[in-house]
């Protein structure tokens, strides 16, 4: 390896060009890395950016282009229960989550931890569940709700919510449960735990970070979620968030101004979640990395 | 505190033969068993299968004079100590300790007093309040100690729990076990893989390979009197050495060939062990430090070349192999540095002061006392049973 190393007394004008040292070519590439990054990053907020600034103008003053009002807000709560729908949607996410981790953190344990003889075929039938998108199963698992007489109000979506869940947290609990050592499930045993008592005082604990992906990947997906909620959830009075923007789009006159104001509060709730657990979620989406 | 009684344990993962083969072991009350031997001989099968974490295919297992066979983890009142600790991540030191005691549901006073007199004595009592990340990793292993000493089981079961640490720190654990397995006279079955762990902590030390006991014994016993060939390499460091020799007998003489030299031995062999006829082969066994520089005018000498030298500080081991004795022996030390190494046939022990130098030719007595017999096909001792 060749190091040049140039004395600062000579380095002027009438010196041949040298080759940019390591420590330039770095510098660049931060910088060349940096632009990237507050390009990319000018370009996912510009839309919150635009929906915020919309939201807070009246109707005449979107069309016109400026000003600023908070009539879109006060609006909007007439237009639509607002408050009703955050709620449903609130309840039903937090029931399919609660489904996706009840079940899911047991059979992840099970599969990874857990020898049964066609452990690894059922597992992949699970699996294989995560590539059926849900549009193809929507039509079967409509007329089966409807059959159950769970159309109306929360307990069809969530049950499809969570059924379309529970693969992936399937996946990732068992490979994050293949991570914890066979030994540490062991001491419990012989310290006294069984299966469950082991998954739910020594694995659990320590799978924060897989419980927070979970969480947070499928909050987002089911918060945002308008198609199962539109045609499971058919009592007005329990529609979601997303159906009842979807409403105030299909109306006859829409205000983009409510519409923003709506889909702000609308996507407040997956924000703040995701940033509350981004840095478990960082942990859980690259765990297994670094083994 | 209980016995344990292995009888005709046996275990078969799946179809190949089995991990463990009819083991039948007896650990008394209070006694230090080692089971010992190269990896996959199923040493640590049989702990796990000791502690309820693997089953049975055939044999019956005791805890104290109950069958365990189908009993569960938790129902064996058995506390093990695991190869890499298996603390708990989440829990304090404290928490560790007492965790068992908790499930088990003793009070929160009760709990508070056994985990402080198990922390007193192994010296963990100002590390309580600590996450097993924050400790060393010979405190990790007194943590994992003392979560088994806490519960009073009726045995403890320890699987290789020294070998993640360094050399120095191992030996201090090493005492340290030994200690509080004394103090607390807990029946215990600890495993590894190291001869030496074997030989310094062990009442008894089992040696077993490809799943089937050799022997059991006590430390000396196993290491002077060897039933087979493999327990024989194993025991020793460095392990003895063994040479395939053949027998001449006759005129009241017995005396073995190696290679073109001979060696008279005692004939009160001929009475203590099973000789094969003269003619015939068997592998000599001969302890490194049985090996002994002598002068060539010595009876019963044979002549080797130095082919290397490991200097250790307390002690020199000197690996040695034969040389033609008709060859001038100033010819091997004038090429000595030419030469390339040879495949040494036999190890020397030698005291730190001992002046050797590669390509020596030395004359060597092997100590005729204290040589070992075993056959040459089966390679199970020649001696007979009279111990």
């Amino acid at each position: 390896m060749t190091t040049l190393i140039t004395p600062p007394q000579e380095s002027d004008d009438r010196e041949a060009p040298t080759p940019p040292s390591r420590n330039t070519r770095a510098k660049v590439g931060r910088w060349a890395l940096f632009f990237a990054m507050v390009v990319i990053a000018v370009v996912m907020l510009y839309p919150f950016w635009v929906m915020i600034i919309t939201s807070l103008k009246s109707e005449a003053q979107f069309l016109s282009g400026g000003g600023f009002s908070w009539l879109s807000w006060k609006h909007l709560s007439a237009t639509i229960p607002v408050g009703q729908e955050v709620l449903s949607s609130t309840i039903v996410c937090s029931a399919s989550i609660l489904i996706i981790l009840v079940v899911g953190l047991p059979a992840g344990f099970a599969f990874a931890k857990l020898r049964f003889r066609t452990s690894t075929a059922v597992f992949l039938v699970i699996v294989s569940a995560m590539m059926v998108p849900l549009q193809a199963i929507l039509m079967p698992e409509f007329v089966n709700v409807t059959k159950l007489g769970l159309t109306g109000g929360y307990f069809g979506a969530i049950l499809v919510y969570a059924a379309l869940g529970t693969p992936f947290s399937v996946f990732l609990f068992t490979t994050y449960f293949r991570g914890v050592p066979d030994e540490l499930i062991e001491a419990g045993i012989v310290d006294g735990l069984g299966y469950f008592g082991a998954l739910w005082r020594l694995v659990v604990p320590i799978a924060i970070p897989a419980i927070a992906t979970v969480t947070v990947l499928q909050f987002i997906q089911i918060w945002d979620d308008l198609l199962v909620g539109l045609l499971f959830i058919q009592n007005t009075s329990e529609r979601p968030i997303t159906v009842g923007l979807a409403v105030l789009a299909a109306g006859r006159t829409t205000s983009i101004p409510e519409l923003m104001a709506g889909s702000f509060i609308s996507a407040l709730p997956a924000m703040i979640v995701y940033l509350g657990f981004q840095r478990y979620l960082v942990k859980g989406l690259t765990m297994g990395i670094d083994r | 505190m209980a016995e344990i009684d292995f009888d005709g344990v046996t275990k078969i993962f799946g179809v190949g033969p089995p991990a463990v083969d009819h083991l039948s072991l007896h650990v008394d009350d209070g006694e230090f068993m080692v089971l010992v031997g190269p990896s996959g001989c199923g040493k640590t099968t049989a702990l796990r299968m000791l502690a309820g974490l693997e089953e049975i295919t055939s044999g019956t297992l005791k805890i104290g004079n109950a069958v365990v066979n189908n009993v569960l983890p938790k129902d064996r009142d058995v506390a093990m100590v695991f190869q890499n600790y298996a603390l708990y991540p989440h829990m304090s030191v404290a928490e560790n300790i007492g965790f068992a005691l908790k499930i088990r549901g003793d009070s929160k006073s009760e709990i508070k007093r056994k985990v402080a007199e198990a922390a007193s004595i192994l010296h963990l009592s100002e590390y309580l309040e600590r996450r097993p990340k924050a400790l060393s990793g010979g405190q990790r292993q007194r943590v994992a100690m003392g979560r088994a000493i806490v519960r009073s089981p009726q045995a403890f079961l320890m699987d290789e729990p020294l070998s993640n640490l360094d050399a120095k720190l191992r030996v201090e654990m090493r005492l340290e076990i030994a200690r509080i397995q004394r103090l607390l006279g807990v029946a215990t079955v600890y495993v590894t893989h190291d001869q030496v762990e074997a030989m310094t902590m062990g009442d008894r030390v089992a040696v077993l390979r490809d799943g089937q006991l050799q022997q059991v014994d006590t430390p000396q016993d196993l290491y002077d009197h060897p039933v087979n060939e493999f327990v024989a390499g194993f025991m020793g460091s460095p392990p003895m050495n063994l040479v395939r020799c053949r027998v001449r007998a006759g005129n009241d003489r017995i005396e073995v060939d190696f290679g073109d030299q001979t060696i008279e031995l005692p004939w009160h062999y001929t009475s203590s062990h099973e000789l094969p006829a003269s003619g015939l082969d068997v592998v000599v066994g001969i302890r490194p430090e049985d090996v002994i520089i002598t002068d060539a005018s010595s009876p019963n000498t044979i002549q080797t070349r130095v082919e290397r030298r490991e200097a250790l500080g307390a002690e020199i081991l000197v690996h040695l192999s034969h040389v033609d004795p008709n060859t001038d022996p100033s010819a091997y030390a004038e090429n000595a540095r030419a030469d390339i190494s040879r495949k040494a046939s036999l190890v020397a022990k030698m005291g730190p002061r001992v002046k050797i130098t590669v390509g020596d030719v030395l004359s060597v007595q092997l100590s005729p006392e204290h040589a070992h017999f075993f056959d040459a096909a089966t390679g199970v001792t020649l001696r007979k049973r009279s111990r």
